[in-house]
This record gives C-alpha cells, sequence and structure tokens, in this order.
C-alpha cells in the first residue's frame, strides 16, 4: 500500500485525516475508495440533470449524497462545494446554481486524479 | 453486543460498520429507516443504535418515534448521525427521542466512547429493571413459599370468576389446609414446619396446570384456583392434588414427615354470580367439614337448596366425599 500521508499538502484529500478515520486500515480505505468510485458518477449524473431541470429538490438529496461521501472520505474543499450546492437547494436559489456546480466540478478535477493515483500505487 | 446502523449510504455504512465490528460490536447494518425501526422493535432486537438523519422511507427522528411508540419492554439507546448542526435541528433530533447525536463524518474514537456511554445507561436500566421486579415479586408473593400472597390470590381468583361468568364457564376453588400443622412445629421446630410449607407449595405447583392458580392463603392454608375446570372433574382434580402430598412424606431438617391435608372445594357453576367473599366461606365451610369428618379428605361446597346437600348430615352447604 502507498504511504498517502506524506506530502499531503494542498491535495484534495486529507489522507493523513482519512487514515485516522479508518484507524489505519488500508484495506478498508481501499473498499471505501473502490465504492466511492462505484457510487460517485450516479450521484453527480444526478445532480447535473437536476440543475439543468431546476428541480431543487433533487439538487438538495443528490447534492447531500455527495457531501456525505466526500465528508467521509476527507475531501474537504469537495465535501464544502456540495454543502453549497445543498444549501441553494434548500433555499429554492436557483441563480447561482451553475456557478456553484462549476466550483464543485472544478474541485473535483483535482481530486479524481489524486485517487486514481493512490488506487494506482495500491493495487502494485 | 448488538448495534443497528441504519444509513443510506453505503460507503458511510461500510466505515461505520468496519470500526465497530473491530470494537466487538455484533453489527446489524440496513439502508433505510423502515427497516431499522422493524428491527428495533423485535423483542430481541439490538439495544443500541446509530441512525442517519436522513434516510428513504423514514428518517431517524422517525425511527427514534416509532421506537419509543412501539418498543415498551426494553430501553434502545439512539444515536442520531447528522451533518446539521444548528439547534433547532437538534433539538429537534431529541425531541424525536433520540439519546445522543453525533456530527458527520464521526471521529471514531468519540463514536466509540459515545456507545460507552450508551452502554453505561442501558447497564443501569438494566438494574433498575431487575430491581424493580425483585420488589414487585416481594410484593406479590409469599416470601416463604414463593406461590401468590393472600391479597394476589384472591384479586386473580376476583378476575377469574368475572371471566368464568362472563363466559358461561365454571372455575373450580379449592381450600386446603395442612393436617396438624400445629403438632409439626411443636414436635419438629418451627424450621422443619417452612420446610413442609415449601415442599407443600412445590407439589401443588406441580399438581395444577400452568394457568391454574396457587397462593398460600393464610399459615397453613392454601387457595387453588382451577381455571375452565369443569364441575365434574374438580373433584377428581382434588383428590389428585391431596393424594400429591399425603402419599409421600416431606423430608425436613429434622427427617421425613410425613403430613396430610383436607380439602373443601367449590364449582362456581353451582353457585351462579356470588361475590368473592361469600364463595370463599362457602369453600371454607366445606374444608371443615373435611376436618370434621377426620381430615385428609376433600367436600364439596354445593348450595343448600341441591339435592347434594341434603344428604350431608355433617354440615348442610358441603358434600363429602373420601
Amino acid at each position: 500500500m502507498p504511504n498517502p500521508v506524506q506530502n499531503t499538502a494542498g491535495l484534495a484529500v486529507n489522507f493523513a485525516e482519512l487514515l485516522e478515520r479508518v484507524e489505519n486500515d488500508h484495506e478498508l480505505l481501499w473498499d471505501l475508495l473502490t465504492i466511492f468510485k462505484r457510487d460517485f458518477p450516479r450521484h453527480r449524473d444526478s445532480l447535473i440533470e437536476a440543475i439543468a431541470r431546476a428541480e431543487m429538490k433533487q439538487v438538495e438529496s443528490s447534492s447531500h449524497a455527495l457531501k456525505g461521501m466526500f465528508s467521509n472520505l476527507a475531501m474537504t474543499r469537495a465535501a464544502a462545494a456540495a454543502a453549497h450546492l445543498e444549501q441553494m437547494g434548500r433555499n429554492r436559489e436557483r441563480a447561482g446554481l451553475e456557478d456553484a456546480l462549476a466550483q464543485l466540478e472544478h474541485e473535483l478535477a483535482s481530486l479524481l486524479p489524486e485517487l486514481d493515483a493512490y488506487l494506482k500505487e495500491a493495487r502494485r | 453486543m448488538k448495534i443497528l446502523i441504519a444509513d443510506d449510504e453505503t460507503l458511510s455504512r461500510k466505515l461505520l460498520e468496519k470500526i465497530l465490528q473491530r470494537a466487538g460490536y455484533d453489527v446489524i447494518a440496513v439502508e433505510n429507516g423502515r427497516l431499522a425501526a422493524e428491527q428495533l422493535c423485535q423483542p430481541e432486537g439490538p439495544r443500541l443504535a446509530l441512525l442517519d438523519w436522513m434516510m428513504p422511507e423514514l428518517d431517524g427522528p422517525g425511527v427514534c418515534r416509532e421506537v419509543r411508540r412501539r418498543r415498551k419492554l426494553s430501553y434502545v439507546h439512539m444515536i442520531l448521525l447528522t451533518s446539521k448542526e444548528s439547534k433547532e435541528d437538534i433539538v429537534q433530533g431529541l425531541q424525536s427521542g433520540a439519546d445522543d447525536y453525533l456530527i458527520k463524518p464521526c471521529d471514531p474514537e468519540e463514536l466509540k466512547a459515545r456507545l460507552r456511554t450508551g452502554l453505561r445507561i442501558l447497564d443501569l436500566e438494566e438494574k433498575l429493571v431487575e430491581a424493580r421486579e425483585n420488589m414487585r415479586f416481594k410484593a406479590t408473593h409469599d416470601p416463604l413459599t414463593s406461590l401468590f400472597n393472600r391479597g394476589v390470590i384472591l384479586d386473580l381468583l376476583g378476575r377469574e370468576l368475572a371471566r368464568t361468568y362472563r363466559e358461561k364457564g365454571c372455575t373450580t376453588l379449592l381450600l386446603g389446609d395442612v393436617d396438624h400443622f400445629k403438632n409439626v412445629n411443636d414436635t419438629y421446630g418451627h424450621a422443619a414446619g417452612d420446610d413442609v410449607l415449601q415442599e407443600i407449595a412445590r407439589r401443588l405447583l406441580a399438581s395444577v396446570r400452568s394457568y391454574d392458580l396457587v397462593g398460600r392463603y393464610g399459615g397453613e392454608e392454601f387457595l387453588v384456583v382451577l381455571n375452565s375446570c369443569n364441575a365434574t372433574f374438580a373433584f377428581a382434580r382434588a383428590e389428585e392434588i391431596r393424594r400429591a402430598v399425603a402419599n409421600t412424606g416431606v423430608q425436613t431438617t429434622r427427617g421425613p414427615i410425613r403430613v396430610t391435608m383436607s380439602f373443601g372445594l367449590l364449582s362456581s357453576a353451582d353457585w351462579g354470580v356470588r361475590p368473592v367473599e361469600e364463595l370463599l366461606h362457602e369453600t371454607d365451610a366445606a374444608l371443615y367439614a373435611s376436618k370434621a369428618a377426620g381430615r385428609n379428605c376433600s367436600s364439596i361446597a354445593r348450595p343448600k337448596t341441591s339435592c347434594a346437600a341434603q344428604e350431608l348430615p355433617l354440615h348442610a352447604p358441603a358434600s363429602r366425599t373420601r
């Protein structure tokens, strides 16, 4: 297993916090990240669709699901972006939704490669 | 210790499940609130629960409300998992019946510490329930024989007679008294006398059906209530019980002692709707008839107008059969 704790400054995933949460169980971490890779696209697609249709209740629930996943995996910045979208959904606040989604996508752009790199390294 | 985790998110469920299994819990994980409520409301269901706030079918506070409404016998310690941090949300969660809450994502050590607090509360509840049950037993049972005490057996008799009248059935009262019990105490001492009473109580209980009632009526007097016992069989039942006492000596600290009992019996079907006190008075009269007839026998109490009563020279309202 890789040691992801080294050089974590500025990363989208706080691996130090994440390892503490899984009590240094690398096997469990692998399982969780695999679940994330499997389930995340469904919630992301659901969110994008809800925003396109301005279905605010769905915006709220999809963002909530994403926020939970990000939070559990110590993806702090992505979790904050999802929380913002959830709040907008709850408040039925349509203006600025596209920008909020763009912010989340921006976070994902750095987060997903980090995860892939970790999983690739762990597979060796 | 069994614990229930309810969370619709697979990742969160898996994380909690692993942490708690590692901490020694027997984990049951479900993905919605309805399944959680079903599990928690079972009599042997988990008594510790971690409930996500937002779940399909039934949310965490909804589960708490349902469990508090439906599960009365044993307490369930429920912790809500939430990302909600406002005071209003927390108050709402606790008002639904939750005992505690944790902000997600949970720190494993804090989670385990909160669960230990829950275990302490459950342990305390178990001790309180045990103490209450002990007190209830002491208040309703005779301390020497552990049979129902006089107040309780009379209360139960009253209820049974009311049911019998309503359903037009028949209940038999059997009042038994240990013959020459004063001699047992005087000859062998009170400790041996206590042994005799305890053994008689055991034999009476062993001689009746699980739904019959046995109580200590007085010093050496016992009241047996035979539910749904047809008058035709009542006398045979009384004799079986009498023989169960008389046929074998009682082992006491002073050696084996042979004892017998006399019985008076009354079948409610013969007497119609009468107050409990009146029926007991008549049963006691039948018992007196058995004593007068030489003891170690059973007598049936019959209304004065019945043919059987006219055949009795010893005691008018009672018929004696040996």
